[in-house]
């Protein structure tokens, strides 16, 4: 079956790469003329009953020249990217490059094109989401949600130089989008010169490999009464150092559910007109548990990506309160990472989240026994599902039944929504919320 | 990216002077260059430009439907395989393409103007995808806010548009396009060199152009050299005047087809001839057992139609039967057009209602009766026919191979039969009779030829004669005439159909219906008589086969010869095309125009829910306040937001007293409105109240 996939792949990794030729060697009045060439060579056969075979010659004479011109530029050039240190998906990233001519003489009007690294995986990856969609979508489907450009990683214009004087540099400023989370690696930045007639682009390229961590895109969350109270942690005497409750008074904060009626300090909630309590240094503290589900065999998952996304959400949110929070998730191993008060900071635990891989060869088990080795310390779950099956359901039914307060955050696709029994009396309970690619940021808002 | 101003002027001008429309070129130019002066635009929706789109586009396919449907030329993709034909078929389907494609400025000018004279001069990306569309729907937000500017691409359209015309030999188009092309890239080019090496490129390039496009026209003339039409030898069975090839002989079941070939109506219910006659034949060869037409009778001459156009008379009488006839052409004629024989009743004397203009390019007649029809691929008309004379030549006793010829080693089998009949009348008539009598009674009917009854020397019509007594028409049709000849009646083979099988008020023959007789000279009227021996059992053996298998291969039929009337304009369905989509097209216009009125006035309904709907501070009292204010110098345009409106009545002197009471209102009201936990009974109370103060210090102001 997989020998069929191959002339696809080929395919595929033939018409992307003359695509990403085009788009970058032919300008745009380029490409309307390469288009119009096509067109008026199809019109144009019946050279008895129509005249376009002339604007066919016309427009193959304006490409071959064009052609012919980009083996005359031979302008040296060297450059330096600027890049900061973090992006996040979905949010243009600006940076900078430093152009440097390297010639005698004046160069301007010239473009840079920066180049990334070959998004194209390999046939291995590329059938595993090949098969996972053909799957989902049912065949002859042209209206039904596809992922278009799965593999891409960000989108990128060109920017013009300013003109660089002979051994002299300018400072060009480019913006990229990046789609996805994860590194994004840089090739190289090409100069590039149009021809005479604007329609055609000859390179110069200049390598400068270079990474980004692209952060997973976040939803604002509302300040969310997070479930569960604080419990002693065992073992925990390197961080009751800083964060635990002794008999030393350390801070005053907001009432949380569950705490004890005698740390009320009856005085703030006479002046604030709401209930305050006093915080103590102790090894007593809340602690949360984000559990992240990443148990598909889609390696570009759009339910993953969405589920990093709300986990991604909570951590920023949930480390700027009074709390722990543990991430738990699986992936070659069981992973455990500790965030807040201290300990960590939110933009570690999303460079931790931006590098989360699904998790194919082995099953959801693998994360109950994770969290419920870690039951024992944390004060409630965040559970961010990716479907709500029998051994999700059964697994949150366990922590209910251990008397852990859970909040459950299930994606589905748009129109999907969710089925099983057991789901009814979660829901009721209001602990589940169904999030809808799409509607994910209105859902997360209604959080309370 | 904007076009230059006037470049699309030129554009649709150069168009309208290619097309032979200068000047609704020039009117469009101006409409769409008049955006330039007039600065009045619509505030057009996505949804309106959805609708524009949708409507061009049917614009377009009727348009299609419509050329399609009148074009005489016909075309299809049948024609796109027969030699000649690949010719004709290509300029005749380009018919209907080309004048889609030049009439392409005019289809999507709306969309254009749309766009010019619209706020935001772009289109939105969904309005010309219906995928897109879709997608939207779905919820697919990625694909909001993307839109494009159509000007270059309705350019290139217009330029493109502008070629479709005959190639005249003349470089007007190449020249026009020339400057056009400049005129656009002049905006876009590089920078970075100067005028002069830009017009050295550009000079460069239409010398390019223009020898490559000599080129082109050159390879063309050469490509025209090479004959394409072999090919239609490959290709069109069918009835051959010259000759016909028998099956007599062969071994094994001779199998034919249920597909209906041709479909009758006739005038008068129930009088429909017996049989369609195709074409007959005078002599037969026993070495490949053919019968040929023979000589210089085979040899056609023109009928010409009558000045209605729609007759044609092959013999100057007027009968009183007629018949609807509809066959296909099969053949091909040597340029490549439908060619084929017209199964016509015996006695036709006229052709009607069989148009000239879309039917018929040619009709031709042998004196063997046979009717040549060149034109379209299905022929629908009325035959009008009788009992008396034929378009048949007499017969001819004089040359050496004559209609009383019988083949020498044939001789010694007919008149062991001839004896075996015992004939003792002396005319024709009784002769006749007795010949039908003994094939009757000492024949059967079979389509299977065994290997066992083929084991002599003798020929097939011998061993059929004297051995086997049984077989198909062919035999029965061969062995007549060679009998007849032998008894001295001038006799010749047909092949036609046989009529037997009704269908709804009509009759249908089937390709199995097929069918050889003779014709016999009939001294006394001197015409030529149908003469069938074969047994009557023959229709039913044809037609054993399943009903159901009938039915499908009648459906099929119908359904091919629906198709085919539709292709051939042998159906006033294509006629009505253009008044089918009028409908849907005013329709669409309507809905472009007025929905968007019908929307800004809502319904009654509607208001009514609108008012129903309550939102949290609605019944707020600083509304009284607010209109307290603004019904005197401070109106409150809509949507200025009410902190903005009050600092600027607050501006005024006799409101600066009541500055700190206005904002700790306005406060409450903001509280009231949008805090989710809104106001406590008290604080509502308070804010009534305090209302109700400050109105009452404004009134005694």
């Amino acid at each position: 079956m997989t020998f069929l996939y191959k002339p696809i792949y080929w395919s595929y990794r033939n018409s992307s790469g003359l695509w990403h030729w085009a788009t970058r060697r032919f300008t745009l009045p380029g490409l309307c003329v390469a288009g119009g060439w096509l067109v008026a060579g199809a019109v144009g056969v019946d050279i008895e009953n129509t005249v376009t075979y002339q604007s066919f010659a016309l427009l193959f004479a304006f490409l071959v020249f064009s052609f012919s011109c980009s083996f005359f530029f031979s302008a040296k050039f060297s450059a330096t990217r600027l890049l900061p240190r973090f992006g996040t998906a979905g949010q243009p990233l600006p940076y900078q490059v430093v152009v440097k001519n390297l010639t005698a003489q004046t160069q301007a009007g010239l473009t840079l094109l920066d180049d990334l690294a070959d998004p194209r995986p390999p046939f291995d990856e590329w059938l595993a989401f090949q098969l996972a969609e053909s799957r989902r979508i049912r065949p002859f489907r042209v209206s039904q949600r596809r992922e278009r450009n799965p593999f891409r990683r960000a989108t990128l214009k060109p920017a013009e130089i300013p003109p660089l004087p002979a051994k002299g540099e300018g400072t060009v400023s480019l913006e990229l989008v990046p789609l996805r989370r994860g590194i994004l690696k840089f090739a190289g930045v090409t100069v590039a010169r149009p021809d005479p007639l604007g329609l055609f682009r000859s390179f110069r390229k200049v390598p400068a490999p270079q990474t980004v961590l692209i952060l997973p895109k976040r939803y604002p969350l509302p300040p969310i009464a997070l479930p569960g109270q604080m419990k002693y942690q065992e073992g925990g005497v390197a961080l009751a150092a800083n964060v635990g409750r002794s008999e030393e008074f350390v801070a005053l904060r907001d009432y949380r559910h569950g705490d004890p009626l005698r740390h009320i300090h009856w005085r703030s909630w006479a002046k604030t007109g709401k209930p305050i309590v006093k915080e103590f240094e102790d090894e007593f503290f809340v602690r949360h548990a984000l559990v992240l589900d990443t148990f598909t065999d889609e390696p570009h998952s759009e339910l993953l990506e969405e589920a990093v996304s709300v986990a991604a959400s909570f951590a920023c949110t949930v480390l700027t309160q009074e709390s722990l929070l543990d991430l738990l998730f699986v992936g070659n191993q069981s992973y455990c990472f500790t965030a807040g008060r201290g300990l960590g900071q939110a933009d570690q635990m999303l460079e931790i989240l931006a590098s989360v891989q699904n998790c194919a060869d082995k099953k959801f088990d693998a994360l109950e026994h994770l969290v419920l080795r870690h039951l024992s310390v944390v004060s409630g779950c965040i559970c961010v599902l990716q479907r709500w099956d029998d051994a999700r359901r059964k697994f949150v039914d366990k922590l209910k039944s251990l008397g852990v307060p859970v909040m459950v955050l299930v994606i589905v696709r748009p129109g999907e929504g969710i089925a099983g029994a057991g789901g009814t009396l979660v829901k009721a309970e209001g602990t589940l919320h169904v999030l809808e690619i799409g509607k994910i940021g209105e859902e997360l808002s209604k959080l309370k | 990216m904007k076009t230059p101003p006037c470049l699309l002027f030129a554009t649709l001008l150069f168009w309208g002077w290619q097309s032979g429309m200068l000047l609704v070129g020039a009117l469009a130019g101006l409409v769409l260059e008049a955006a330039w002066v007039f600065k009045w635009r619509w505030d057009l929706e996505d949804v309106d430009f959805n609708r524009i789109w949708s409507f061009c586009f049917l614009v377009l396919v009727a348009l299609s439907g419509y050329i399609f449907s009148t074009n005489d030329e016909g075309g299809g993709l049948s024609g796109m395989v027969h030699g000649r034909t690949v010719h004709n078929a290509t300029i005749s389907s380009t018919v209907t393409y080309t004048t889609v494609m030049r009439s392409l400025p005019l289809i999507f000018f709306p969309f254009i103007v749309a766009q010019i004279y619209n706020v935001r001069s772009s289109v939105p990306l969904t309005a010309v995808s219906l995928v897109l569309r879709w997608r939207r729907r779905r919820g697919e937000r990625s694909l909001a806010g993307h839109y494009l500017d159509v000007s270059y691409p309705y350019f290139i359209v217009c330029v493109f548009a502008a070629g479709i015309h005959p190639n005249q030999a003349t470089h007007t188009y190449f020249w026009g396009q020339c400057v056009l092309i400049l005129w656009a890239l002049w905006m876009l080019r590089a920078r970075r060199f100067g005028l002069k090496h830009w017009a050295i490129a550009f000079a460069a390039v239409v010398a390019l152009g223009f020898l490559g496009q000599f080129g082109i026209s050159q390879a063309e003339r050469m490509v025209q050299n090479f004959n394409a039409q072999w090919m239609a030898r490959l290709f069109g069975p069918k009835t051959d005047a010259a000759q016909s090839v028998t099956a007599i002989g062969q071994i094994g079941r001779l199998k034919l087809s249920p597909r209906i070939v041709i479909r009758l109506e006739p005038r008068k219910v129930g009088v429909v001839p017996g049989y369609l006659r195709e074409a007959s034949y005078r002599t037969y060869s026993s070495r490949n057992q053919t019968w040929f037409a023979g000589g210089s009778l085979n040899d056609f001459s023109s009928v010409h139609q009558e000045p209605d156009n729609i007759t044609w008379v092959l013999l100057p009488r007027a009968d009183a039967d007629a018949v609807s006839i509809a066959c296909y052409l099969n053949g091909r004629s040597q340029d490549g057009d439908h060619e084929g024989v017209l199964p016509l009743p015996t006695g036709c004397s006229r052709l009607e209602n069989l148009p000239a203009e879309t039917s018929v390019i040619a009709l031709q007649t042998n004196k063997m009766g046979t009717v040549l029809a060149t034109g379209s691929g299905l022929m629908i008309f009325d035959a009008r026919y009788g009992r008396s004379a034929t378009i048949d030549s007499p017969p001819d006793i004089t040359s050496t191979n004559n209609d009383l010829t019988v083949i020498t080693n044939e001789i010694p089998a007919l008149n062991q039969v001839i004896a075996e009949m015992n004939l003792t009348a002396t005319n024709d008539a009784e002769n006749l009779f007795a010949v039908e009598r003994f094939f009757a009674s000492k024949f059967s009917y079979s389509t299977w030829q065994g290997p066992a009854k083929r084991a002599t020397n003798a020929s097939p019509v011998t061993r059929f004669l004297l051995n086997s007594r049984s077989g198909h028409c062919e035999y029965f049709a061969t062995a007549t005439v060679l009998l007849l000849r032998q008894l001295g009646i001038p006799a010749r083979y047909a092949v036609g159909y046989s009529v037997h099988e009704t269908s709804g008020s009509g009759y249908v023959v089937r390709e199995r219906d097929a069918h050889a007789w003779c014709l016999a000279w009939n001294r006394a009227t001197r015409t030529w008589d149908d003469f069938d021996t074969t047994p009557g059992s023959w229709m039913a053996i044809e037609g054993r086969q399943s009903a159901f298998a009938d039915w499908l291969s009648d459906a099929r039929s119908w359904i091919g010869f629906q198709i085919a009337k539709l292709r051939w304009r042998q159906a006033h369905l294509r006629q009505y095309i253009l008044w089918t989509l009028s409908p849907v097209l005013a329709v669409l216009v309507y809905y472009i125009i007025f929905q968007r009125r019908t929307k800004a006035r809502p319904s009654k309904s509607n208001a009514a829910m609108e008012a129903a709907v309550i939102w949290p501070g609605h019944d707020s009292a600083f509304y009284r306040l607010e209109k307290r204010l603004a019904a005197g110098e401070l109106p409150r345009p809509p949507g200025e937001p009410l902190a903005d409106w009050l600092e600027r009545a607050l501006a005024e002197p006799a409101l600066a007293s009541l500055r700190r009471p206005l904002q700790e209102l306005l406060q409450l009201h903001y509280r009231y409105r949008f805090d989710p936990n809104g106001l406590n009974d008290r604080e509502q109370e308070i804010l009534v109240q305090k209302v109700d103060g400050v109105l009452a210090t404004l009134s005694q102001k």
